[in-house]
């Protein structure tokens, strides 16, 4: 039963990540229909933000929670602003173009953040400090749940009902949804398309930078490449929920964040991945449009 | 002495290589409503799109109360008082029927201003305050446009621009819906112009009317001259 327990709460940490990177994905192609694939480099950047600004505040005398909480915001801000500009020179010149054009330049932007990153910082995997801070109400527990996936589950749970409220509650998340449902009206409403595309990539990137800091935190280390098999991942998460649904995302993430660790746990590590991708096979054989996604008429 | 409100001179506009204005010539005064009518293909709706900016003109001039609008931004005209009600109403589905409205006065500010004007619209359409929280995909047809025509009220609109409003309703539907656009002319002095395939029922509302041909403004007149032309009853009224 605890060995249950375990892989029930690893699958619900490594499914709380991938919903965070799986958001952003999905909140993009909801708007502009675009497959961002330099998505999970954001989270790759997200997370070498982090250590370094970690090594400066931590220099400075900064500890525990004080140390955790304002490295994730400077990652948050430091990745947001990667993301708008990110889009400003890669998607927004293209915004008339061909789908496929756009899609090439994604690509592109994900090899060059990439190359960028192993170029200015290293090639080699790096120690990512502990910053997670001591928990002793945790000790009666502390078999079944470690102080690394309590600030997971916290720091994910509170973006997913502050990202909700935003949506749900502002006027530029009003006008968020009302893009992605009608873009020509939106325009005759009078929205700013373009501010409502870059406020949806920093969203996006801010919540894929925390998931670096998280995934930082709980691996102790982080490597250049990382945002690709993550990003991958991500985005099958959400194809799985359905592509353009933010709901849909997070029960995506979830369901395979849990597929991975029994599979980890009751076949063995070595078919985690092979799991996750046979369910995204699966999922577009039989469901294409995804557990929440609705069938959608190609747009003339 | 009349102001003339909107006027196109000479724009062209085009898809790629294919001309859908080739030189269209209007105007309207304040406070007039206009009819623009003719054949699928002649080129009404680009030449709406054409003033809102969704469609950028390729030449030609466009002035808005005197000021050059050509190639401005479709946001920014609708903070001018330019408003658009497209054909096919474009009801956000997801949104609610409030939020529908809402989204209207997106560019406003003043919120007891907008508050005042819900009062107003749900005065006016009462199921559409029954309706508030439901979203705007689940109401009739008619519903909607009554939605579509309210949320372009909230943006406090200067001139009112209206592509097919009598579209796919019910004939007692659109007698209603044409009041609502007599009464938002004579009570509220917005300008109007009409894009509407009901010849006979866009002539009866307008004062003035123009007959647009393949990309091209070919007949204007009265409203009543046009009634009573002969040719013009045969070519477009249907005898």
């Amino acid at each position: 039963m605890t060995y249950f327990l375990d892989l029930f709460l690893s699958g619900l940490t490594r499914g709380s990540i991938y919903a965070l990177i799986a958001l952003g994905y999905t909140m993009v192609y909801g708007i502009i229909a675009l497959i961002n694939f330099a998505h999970g480099e954001i989270y790759m950047i997200g997370a070498f933000t982090a250590l370094l600004a970690s090594m400066v505040l931590g220099s400075l005398g900064l500890t525990g929670w004080g140390l955790l909480l304002s490295v994730a915001v400077i990652a948050a801000i430091y990745s947001g602003m990667y993301g708008w500009t990110v889009e400003r020179i890669a998607y927004r010149p293209l915004r008339g173009a061909s789908r496929l054009a756009p899609l090439i330049s994604a690509i592109g932007m994900s090899f060059f953040l990439q190359n960028y990153v192993q170029l200015a910082q290293t090639s080699n995997f790096v120690l990512f400090p502990d910053l997670v801070p001591q928990m002793p109400f945790l000790k009666p527990i502390s078999a079944y749940l470690n102080r690394t996936q309590v600030i997971i589950l916290l720091f994910t749970s509170v973006s997913m009902v502050g990202l909700t409220l935003f949506i749900k509650f502002t006027k530029i998340g009003m006008a968020m949804r009302a893009v992605a449902q009608d873009m020509t009206m939106a325009r005759l409403s009078g929205v700013n398309i373009d501010r409502v595309i870059s406020v949806t990539f920093i969203i996006g990137s801010v919540l894929a930078a925390l998931g670096g800091v998280l995934i930082g935190c709980s691996m102790r280390q982080i490597y250049f490449y990382m945002g690709f098999l993550a990003g991958m991942k991500a985005f099958t998460a959400a194809v799985l929920g359905g592509i353009g649904s933010i709901p849909g995302a997070v029960i995506g993430a979830l369901i395979l964040g849990f597929a991975e660790s029994f599979a980890a746990g009751y076949i063995s590590s070595s078919y985690r991945d092979v799991v996750a991708f046979i369910i995204l096979i699966i999922i577009l054989i039989f469901r294409p449009e995804g557990i929440m996604g609705q069938a959608q008429t190609q747009k003339v | 002495m009349t102001k003339t409100m909107l006027e196109l001179k000479g724009v062209r506009t085009a898809y790629g290589n294919i001309e859908a204005l080739k030189g269209v010539d209007l105007h309207i005064n304040e406070g007039e409503i206009i009819a623009l009518l003719g054949a699928n293909g002649a080129g009404k709706t680009t030449t709406l799109a054409s003033i809102t900016g969704l469609v950028p003109p390729k030449s030609g001039t466009i002035t808005f109360e005197g000021e050059d609008i050509r190639g401005a931004r479709t946001e920014n005209l609708v903070k001018k008082g330019l408003i658009m009600v497209p054909e096919g109403r474009h009801i956000f589905p997801g949104l609610t029927v409030l939020e529908n409205l809402k989204m209207g006065a997106y560019v406003l500010k003043d919120q007891s201003g907008i508050k005042k004007d819900l009062e107003y619209i749900f005065n006016l359409f009462p199921i559409l305050a029954t309706r508030s929280k439901q979203s705007g995909g689940t109401l009739s047809g008619g519903e909607q446009q009554m939605l579509a025509i309210s949320r372009s009220l909230m943006g406090k609109p200067r001139m009112l621009l209206l592509d097919e409003p009598s579209l796919g309703l019910a004939p007692i539907v659109i007698r209603d819906i044409f009041d609502t656009i007599r009464k938002i002319n004579t009570e509220n002095g917005t300008t109007i112009l009409l894009v509407e395939q009901n010849a006979n029922l866009a002539l009866m509302l307008a004062h003035r009317a123009y007959i647009m041909t393949t990309g091209l403004i070919t007949l204007s007149g009265t409203a009543s001259e046009f009634l009573n032309d002969e040719n013009v009853r045969k070519a477009y009224l249907g005898g």
